[in-house]
């Protein structure tokens, strides 16, 4: 019993060790940003780096806040990632499910299709986009990047979650439609709460897409009152004649603090979700 | 599932409603005009272009957009009414490929043949492309040779690219170096290129990258890399002459004030001549500017002529100079003593002399990618100077040919 | 009311396109009238010169296109395809294990960990890129070279030659995908049912032994989606190496070209849409058939 408990300890140290280890490597470049971000000598290289800044500043926070509209950028970050996540997954979701359950001519060949869809990079179709959009009048607008994105994140949106609706056994379905229930029923009593855990994966993926994306937004977007965070920050980088690093590494983190908060408060419920059920693979 | 189709309905109309109405209405006919301007410019040199416009108010309003990845979004609106700006505030080396594109109208449509005549020549050869001028210049910038007083003493100051090479020798050690520049960047070696008397590419648009001149100059400029560190961007280099490790260093006037608010005590000196062929380092020089829209031009001449020429004025160069840390475009205003008195200025205007416009072409856009992986290949990777150089002008050949 | 088995299953055919219709339209209009599009333009001769005045010109930059699958390209598709496999075969085996590791028993500080290592996913990935290139493996002041100046006394320039520089994107690369992966497995681990392993263990089964049997085979199918998308992902990178090594003016001098990267620097910039239109269809086309290869060995995609 004894010689149990002790190993118990040992293989417990090792792991909580290698934990640390792996995020001490995950969190490197963040603590120096880090620390770039608060020291008041104000450069992304010195030849004697340390952690813990040796002038303590806030003065860089302070000019992100004060003198860049971050607040503006990141109300319209906010009203985009919602209204794509919106658009996305409500379209995506009866599209999944209907992929992962129904069986109809065509529906092999589509997703096919979608995934060799995603495999063509965006970027290179950038200027197609651009033609679409200024004939339908979205250019400069806030809706057309809505709908850029949205239909660039579907694809993945529907191929993640089909795969996670075929997991889920059709029993349990079928047990439902004993009891009464229709396709709309099974759905949103059974289904969408059992699939929770990729749901949310799946939203979180696309509120950190449209987060962090800035190549559509910095070309179809005028004006420093539209932008984003994330092509707000982009137009603060640091290059050899504007901008400053601290600056730069100071706004890196707080565009991207809203998105670990995100995560943060998704993860408790991504856990909650299939643990007790009795789903199996 | 109607229940879902009719929720996203509402979703879809909401959001429609929610977001569109946002695009501004432009160029009402008669009334008050109002003029965009995008730029890439800092927040200083932006007021005093907003202020001197002032003046034309109420008539005449101008809105200057920051835009990020403006010459991308340029090709991308150029042509679009309800998208594109009415002048965009840039450097001169992308006139060629918008003027080529059809969206730049001349300048001297609009202002008269002689409106440029007071210029810096300098300026106005970077504002040219293929005889017409398609920029009013406001300012320039050369690239200096700067040096940390601390270090290099008056006396050590290099005249010429041998005694610059035995200082490198002598004090490149323990962790300092001589002299470090971005030697695998284009922008920056080009000075060297064009110390042995050639180019990169002709006005014509052809490349000369296996050139006698331009392999000597590699050859030459290699023995000057060993002594300077690996890396070649402009962070490193920047931070090593900051933090006092490095003696001298080429750099744009944008670099002088964060250096001396660094606490360095930097001096500005010639550029070193090249001992073998009697010229000094020319590096390229930008000229920054205002270009017109062909696209807006028709609807809103009169009040685009009229934001010209409020900021074509030698007190607004004046002013801009301070800001900036540049050079006026125009000549007369080095009659001016809060001119003459900034050796910066002054430095610069002596560069001027020498020194190269980017070149404006619609070639050279390739020609920076072909010449910063021969500068590579050749200071970095170690690969023979000779067939490095033929196989760049090989590269250049194609996608030039492939440009058209 | 009988319905003949035909026109049921044409009406449920109907239903299921018509639920997935408003997410297939987003999709048509997005992604695939753009590429569309782009096969237009790479018929036309729209370049610097013929900007808004184009012309169609048939198949003619599809003859050139060809002059630049060369050689050049040829070892960049072969480097595209070890960096592929590498990269997913490293973010496969570690997010296996770290997602394993997070889900064993008396781990208090597990949600801390599993916080923390989601952080590299919530920076935008071209900060992260640039942090890491100037911050970590700058060769005067990365915090690498610094660190490894001190143990061995050695100057490393870790972008200069090819071998070091690979291995540094793959390492920014996991870096930046780990994330993901770890959250995927995690989440397709939860979804396992433990009684599998309660009898597994009844039946004297190791740890080793029940992650081949039991826990392999139940990940399987819930992420085998997600494994495909990340192979695309990987498939595609761009910024990692271009940004790495490649961005002018700081060139590091090592030459680790994918063929995005390849075709970039070879029709791109020349600023000729025709052209490098025809590039990208090409590409396009070899990736349809990379997936046909990738999707025969893979049962699952066939699901």
């Amino acid at each position: 019993m004894k010689a149990k408990t002790v190993k118990r300890m040992v293989s417990g140290t090792a792991i909580n060790l290698f934990f640390v280890a792996c995020c001490f490597l995950a969190l490197l470049p963040i603590l120096y940003a880090l620390s770039v971000s608060l020291d008041a000598r104000g450069s992304l290289l010195s030849s004697n780096f340390s952690f813990i800044p040796k002038e303590f500043t806030l003065a860089h926070y302070a000019r992100v806040f004060m003198e860049e509209p971050v607040i503006l950028w990141f109300q319209n970050t906010m009203l985009l990632t919602a209204a794509t996540v919106i658009l996305a997954m409500a379209t995506a979701v009866p599209a999944a499910y209907v992929f992962s359950r129904k069986r109809f001519p065509g529906r092999t060949a589509v997703l096919r299709v979608l995934l060799l869809l995603y495999s063509f990079p965006s970027i290179l179709s950038m200027f197609a986009i651009y033609k679409l959009m200024s004939t339908l009048g979205l250019v400069n607008t806030h809706i057309g990047l809505i709908v850029i994105y949205a239909g660039t994140m579907s694809v993945f949106a529907l191929l993640n979650m089909k795969g996670y609706f075929d997991a889920i056994p059709v029993e349990i379905e079928e047990a439902g439609r004993m009891d009464g229930c229709n396709d709309l029923n099974i759905v949103t009593k059974i289904v969408l709460p059992l699939a929770r855990p990729t749901l949310i994966v799946t939203g979180v993926m696309i509120v950190n897409f449209v987060w962090n994306e800035y190549i559509f937004s910095i070309n179809f977007l005028t004006g420093s009152d539209r932008m984003t965070l994330a092509s707000g920050l982009y137009s603060l980088q640091a290059t050899e004649t504007s901008g400053s690093w601290p600056v730069f590494a100071a706004a890196s983190l707080v565009v991207s603090f809203p998105v670990l908060v995100i995560f943060f408060l998704s993860q408790k419920h991504m856990v909650s979700g299939l643990t007790s059920g009795g789903v199996k693979g | 599932m109607r229940k879902v189709l009719c929720s996203l309905m509402v979703c879809v109309l909401f959001l429609l409603t929610g977001c569109s109405g946002s695009t501004d209405p432009q160029g009402a006919k008669s009334g008050p005009v109002t003029i965009t301007i995008w730029h890439d410019k800092e927040d200083a040199v932006i007021a005093v272009l907003q202020e001197a416009v002032q003046a034309l108010e109420p008539e005449v309003t101008v809105l200057f957009e920051k835009k990020t990845g403006m010459t991308e979004s340029l090709k991308l609106v150029g042509n679009d009414q309800n998208a594109a700006p009415d002048m965009y505030f840039f450097a001169h080396d992308k006139i060629g490929v918008y003027a080529e594109m059809g969206i730049l109208t001349p300048i001297t449509e609009l202002l008269g043949e002689d409106a440029l005549a007071g210029y810096v020549p300098l300026t106005i050869q970077g504002a040219t492309y293929q005889g017409t001028i398609y920029q009013v210049p406001l300012y320039f910038e050369t690239l200096l040779f700067m040096y940390n007083k601390k270090y290099m003493a008056q006396e050590d100051v290099p005249a010429t690219t041998e005694q610059l090479y035995s200082y490198m020798q002598r004090k490149t050690k323990y962790g300092h170096y001589g002299f470090v520049e971005q030697h695998s960047t284009p922008y920056y070696a080009a000075g060297w290129i064009h110390g042995f008397g050639g180019s990169l590419i002709t006005d014509a648009g052809v490349p000369c990258l296996d050139s006698a001149e331009v392999k000597a100059a590699l050859d030459y400029h290699k023995k000057f890399v060993a002594y300077m560190p690996g890396e070649t961007e402009y962070a490193t280099v920047n931070t090593l002459f900051m933090e006092g490790m490095a003696h001298a260093t080429i750099a744009g006037p944008w670099f002088v004030p964060t250096v001396r608010a660094a606490g360095i005590d930097v001096g500005i000196a010639p550029m070193p001549v090249v001992d073998e062929t009697v010229l000094p380092l020319a590096p390229y020089s930008g000229i920054q500017g205002l270009h017109v829209l062909k696209v807006q031009t028709e609807r809103k001449k009169d009040a685009i002529v009229k934001v010209l020429q409020v900021l074509m004025q030698p007190e607004v160069s004046v002013k801009l100079a301070k800001v900036s840390g540049c050079a006026p475009a125009v000549e007369s205003c080095y009659t001016l003593e809060e001119v003459t008195a900034d050796p910066l200025i002054m430095a610069m205007k002596q560069t001027a002399e020498t020194a190269i416009p980017m070149p404006n072409i619609p070639e050279m856009d390739v020609m920076w990618t072909v010449a910063g992986d021969l500068l590579t290949n050749v200071n970095m990777s170690g690969q023979d100077i000779e067939s490095a150089a033929a196989a760049a002008q090989k590269k250049a050949l194609e996608l030039i040919e492939a440009m058209k | 009311m009988k319905q003949s088995p035909e026109k049921k299953a044409r009406k449920k055919a109907a239903m299921a396109y018509l639920v997935s219709a408003p997410s297939l339209v987003l999709i048509f209009l997005i992604v695939v009238f753009p590429i569309l599009y782009t096969g237009y333009i790479s018929f036309t001769n729209m370049n610097t010169y013929h900007w808004f005045n184009f012309d169609f010109i048939g198949l003619s930059n599809y003859g050139r296109a060809l002059l630049v699958f060369d050689s050049g390209f040829l070892s960049a598709l072969l480097m595209t395809v070890v960096w592929t496999a590498v990269n997913m075969a490293l973010q496969l085996m570690i997010a296996f294990l770290i997602a394993n590791l997070l889900n064993v028993k008396h781990l208090p500080l597990r949600n801390v960990y599993k916080t923390i290592l989601m952080f590299p996913w919530a920076m935008p990935g071209y900060v992260s890129i640039l942090l890491w290139k100037t911050g970590m493996f700058n060769s005067q002041f990365g915090l690498l070279t610094q660190w490894m100046e001190d143990i061995s006394g050695l100057t490393v320039r870790w972008l200069q030659n090819d071998v070091s520089a690979f291995i540094c994107c793959t390492v920014v690369n996991l870096w930046l995908a780990l994330p993901f992966m770890i959250m995927i497995m995690d989440g397709g681990l939860k979804s396992i049912d433990r009684s599998y392993y309660e009898s597994a263990t009844l039946d004297g089964a190791g740890p080793i032994r029940q992650a081949i049997a039991i826990t392999l085979p139940c990940l399987k199918p819930i992420i085998g989606p997600s494994v495909m998308i990340t192979l695309f992902t990987t498939f595609k990178q761009f910024d990692v190496i271009y940004l790495m090594t490649q961005q002018v003016g700081s060139q590091t001098g090592a030459h680790i070209h994918t063929i995005i990267t390849y075709a970039y620097e070879n029709a791109f910039i020349t600023n000729n849409y025709g052209y490098s239109s025809a590039i990208s269809i090409m590409i396009f086309m070899m990736l349809i058939i990379f997936a046909q290869v990738t999707n025969r060995r893979s049962k699952e995609a066939n699901a």
